[in-house]
Formats: structure tokens, sequence, C-alpha cells
């Protein structure tokens, strides 16, 4: 007979509710929860918090997790991994610390794993000549003008497996790449190896279990949500239930969702999650295990539960991604609405009026954009615009004007410059107040290798 | 004669850096068949006009009827630093499902 474990898909991004996760633990339908909280761009946004306060950096619903779902999840025995520590996990680990003791809470073994941030460590690297190159243009790190926000090497399971092993209750985790996440419970669970893997079996236990957490790493989009294959959704999504693996150590398994709840898992849910963010299906590269999953079988065995196995897995790559998040500038936007009559020719005519006074301004815009809403907001020049007849004929239209900048006074200045056209302009415009985004940092990300040996992964253990 | 996207196919894009890629999913066998023959990369450039600027990679993934559009240069410098309102083309997957095929 073989062991089973089940691990919910309890998070798919920093900001996403609590409440599919707390229903997950209220009904104990999983024996762990996987967090996902930090996308490519989270860590930016961490690290602004940071600045502003040493003690922050970590994705802030783990204060609300700690107060509503972890009481409930530890009273049944169930353990939370997430990345959700962020750039500071030892801080975030002393907040839930302080929110659990305040609750009453004993007997909990917190983890933290740390070790992936190397923004520190950039002087080092430059003065041993550690080669970083982008990976999309060549370019070397170093002749790069921008100053880096943030640095995180994406690291893997086995300090995952390593704290469970350790008895830990709650893992907050820094830059754990996603999928593996499910890759260290796993690990942890059936005694398998990560770091020390050496056989063809070893390498597609650990494909599998990266397959199963790139199928949960984005909580609700793998049991309904986000689902053209489903379109027109026949099933309530205020309610939807978080997806639930149920893994073997045999390398099979299934998903299926919370019990009682909107959404739906079908095998067209599940191939969209599959294709989501991953290149080359035989190649999918994660710092463990390189996945095959060109000869996947995923198949629908009754209502909500699909079967899953066929993985393959490869060698882990050489080096390991390292992201460098570096600041370039401003984003500055703002929205305006036009009415019927002459909606179209007002917002050409207001257009053409800010253009002109730009030119006025002591300001140095980089780059501009004029978004209709409605007609080409999304998709751009991709799409035709209809005549400006018909255009005239709607009751209303939106325009979005965005800017590039490179100082923090030009958005600001640009934008005072042109409200005075409200009066100023054609009839029947308004900006709604509180609308737009002022000075919005404009970062980009260096992505490229890095030898892994460099990278030494760190536990540390918080008792509460 | 002409087959709409939508009609034999769904979508889902992603982001990563600059790159996006359009997993687009068969609703049949048959189906599939159809998008190998005539959705080429070529065809999926194309429809964006410009927005993607750099190559289209096609990858075959029989074993779930679809196939992955890896989009290069296509998010105008990145989430981060785009200028766009749909900076991590999640959107890119609708768009592409308005493309009708011309079925020879």
């Amino acid at each position: 007979m073989s062991k089973t474990i089940r691990i919910a898909g309890a998070q798919g991004f920093y900001g996403d509710s609590p409440l599919g996760a707390i229903q997950i633990a209220m009904q104990h339908e999983a024996d762990y929860l996987m967090h996902d909280a930090l996308a490519e761009l989270t860590l930016s946004i961490l690290q602004k918090d940071k600045m502003k306060d040493p003690t922050m950096g970590y994705a802030r619903d783990i204060e609300v997790h700690a107060r509503t779902l972890y009481p409930i999840a530890f009273s049944k025995g169930i353990k939370i991994v997430t990345n959700s520590g962020g750039l500071n996990p030892e801080s975030a680990a002393e907040k839930v610390k302080a929110i659990l003791e305040k609750s009453g809470i004993k007997g909990i073994k917190i983890a933290t794993i740390t070790g992936d941030d190397v923004l520190a460590r950039l002087p080092e690297f430059k003065e041993n000549n550690i080669e970083l190159s982008n990976l999309d243009d060549g370019s070397s790190y170093y002749d790069s003008k921008f100053p880096p926000t943030h640095a995180n090497v994406y690291i893997g399971a086995q300090m995952v497996k390593e704290a469970l092993d350790n008895g830990a209750n709650l893992i907050l985790a820094g830059r754990v790449a996603d999928p593996c996440l499910a890759l260290g419970i796993m690990a942890h669970e059936f005694n398998w190896k990560i770091d020390d893997a050496s056989s063809q079996e070893d390498w597609d236990r650990m494909a599998f279990a990266i397959t199963i957490g790139h199928i949960l790493e984005c909580g609700g989009q793998a049991s309904g949500g986000n689902a053209y294959s489903e379109w027109p959704m026949p099933y309530s999504v205020s309610d939807l239930g978080y997806p639930i693996a149920h893994v073997h150590d045999n390398c099979t398994g299934f998903i299926t969702k919370a019990k009682n709840t909107g959404g739906k898992v079908s095998r067209n849910t599940i191939r969209e999650q599959l294709v989501y963010e991953i290149h080359d299906p035989t190649n999918y590269i994660t710092p463990d295990v390189v996945v095959d999953l060109s000869q996947i079988i995923l198949q629908d065995v009754e209502e909500n539960k699909v079967s899953i196995s066929g993985i393959k897995g490869k060698p882990k790559p050489e080096k390991l991604k390292l992201c460098i998040g570096q600041h370039e500038g401003f984003v500055t936007e703002q929205f305006f609405f036009f009415s019927y009559p002459f909606a179209y020719d007002k917002l050409q005519m207001f257009i053409k009026a800010v253009k002109e006074t730009w030119t006025k301004l002591p300001i140095q815009i980089v780059e501009s954009r004029f978004n209709i809403i409605g007609v080409n907001g999304l998709h751009e020049d991709a799409v035709d615009i209809p005549d400006a007849e018909e255009l005239n004929q709607r009751s209303e239209l939106g325009l979005r004007i965005a800017i590039k900048h490179k100082d923090d006074r030009t958005g600001k200045t640009a934008i005072a410059g042109i409200v005075c056209l409200g009066l100023n302009g054609p009839p029947g415009v308004i900006s709604v107040p509180g609308w737009g985004n002022m000075n919005r940092a404009m970062l980009s990300l260096f992505p490229c290798l890095i030898p892994r040996e460099l990278i030494n992964p760190v536990v540390k253990y918080f008792n509460v | 004669m002409k087959i709409k996207l939508i009609d034999i196919a769904s979508a889902r894009s992603g982001d990563k850096n600059n790159v996006c890629n359009i997993g687009v999913m068969a609703k049949s066998i048959e189906d599939y068949a159809t998008l190998k023959k005539y959705l080429t990369p070529e065809v999926v450039k194309e429809h964006f006009k410009g927005l993607i600027k750099g190559k289209v990679e096609r990858f075959e993934w029989d074993a779930l009827e679809s196939l992955n559009f890896v989009c290069h240069e296509a998010l105008d410098g990145g989430a981060s630093r785009s200028l766009r309102m749909d900076t991590l083309g999640k959107n890119f997957s609708s768009h592409l499902l308005r493309l009708e095929l011309e079925i020879l």
C-alpha cells in the first residue's frame, strides 16, 4: 500500500484571499498548506517596504494568516509551507511568533529559510570576477548603470525538507522557487532525495513533485478560476474551492478541490494551469531538477478529480537563476473621460493639447502612451480601432495617459500642467479624483545565472 | 473556410520578464490536428502586429493536445518597465483567441 499525503494550493499570490485556505483547514482536507506569495516582481514591492522599515520586507498577509488561518491549521496538525518570508523571513517569524503567543498558542516550531538574498554580496561577486551575464541579451551586470533594488537566487527544496525533518510546523522561506515548496514536503514525507539525487528514480520523483507544485502554486487558477476552457464557467467563483493534490509515493496522484465550494477541477482546468508560464515542456527548469512534462497523463476520473502521472525528470541545472531588480526610473499615469457627443474628436483634441503643453514644461519624458479605454487599452496596436464616426457615437470614451521619466519631479509637473484642460479644453471632460499613479517605481529585472556553490541556504528555528 | 480559434481552443498566457507564453489547448484531437497545421509561429506573430518584437517559438505538447507559444520581447520590456495596461500579458490569450484561421 503506497503512502498518500494531501497538499493544498492555499495561496496563489501576495494579496490572495485566505478564505479558501481557512475552509480547507476547517474541513481538514489537507495535511499541508502550500502558499506561494512571490511572483517575479513581488520582491521589488517588498524591498520598498523594507527600505521604509527594516523590520518589514515579508508578504504582509502572513499577519492575517497568523490571526485567522494558522490557529485552525495547527489545531488539526496541518503544516504550512510558504515563501512569504520574502526578503525578511526572520522578521516575519518574529512577527508571527508574537501574534501566535498573544493568541495563547504553544508548542509550534517556526523555521525560516534564508541565503537566497544576495543584494549585499553583489560587490563580493564583482571582486571575485563571478560572471553575471543577462540571460536575454548577454550583457554583463557589472556594466549596468542602474542601482539594484533586490537580488535573489531561486533556491531549491533541500532546506524545506530539512526543516520538516526537524519538526517544523510552519516554514517561512525566502525565494524558494514556487514549485519546490511541494517538493520539499513530498521529499520529507516520502524520504526522497533532493541534493543527493543520483538515479533516474530520484529525478522522476522530484519531477513529479515539481509538477504537483506547479499545478498548486497559483491557487484557484487550477480549480476553475481564470478558465477559458470552462467558459461561461457554470459554477460559482465567489466561493471558489482551492486545489488539493492527493499524492502517492509511487509518483501518481490526483488533483481535487475543497468540498462544498464553487469552482471546478477538470482535465481542462489542469491543462490550462500546466501550460502557464512554462516554456519548453520537455525542459521545465527548476533549481532541483529539469522536468520533462511531454508524456504527462492527465485523466478525468470523476467530477472534480483529475489523475496525474507520467512525468520524467533529468538532472538539475549546473547553475541557479538570479534575478536582480534595478531602479530605472518612474511611471506616472492618469485617466480622463469624454462624453457624447463627439467623444472621440474631443479625446483627440485633448491629446494634441497635452502634447503641446508638455513641450512648454521643464520636464523630461522618456516615453509616453495614450490608450483609449474600451477600444485599444489592453491590446494596443494589435487591434483595429473603429472609425471616428462610430467612436463619436459612443456615450463615453476613456483616455489613459502614461509616461516614463527618470526623475521624480517630471510626473507631478506633467500631470499638474494638463489638469487645466478640464476647464480650458474640449467640453464634457472629467478626471476622477484619486485615480492614477504618481511616480510608480519603474524597475527592470536582470536575469542571470550564478554558480550554485556560491549559495548556501540556511535554516533557523523559532519556538513558540 | 475560416475557423475561429475560440471555437476550437482555449488559451492562457503569462509572463517571465519580457517573454510572454501563450498556451493554446485544443478542444479535441481533431482540433489539435488543425492547430498544429495552421496555427504557426508566423501566424501568431502577425496577429499581434508589432506587440511581439522578438521571435515566436512554438512547442508541441501532444499529451495535452496543446501548443505553447513562447513570444520573446513581447511585454514592452517586462512587467515593471512596461507602459502598457496589461503589463503581464495576461490578455495575450484573449487576443489570440480572436484569431481566425484560414483552413485550406
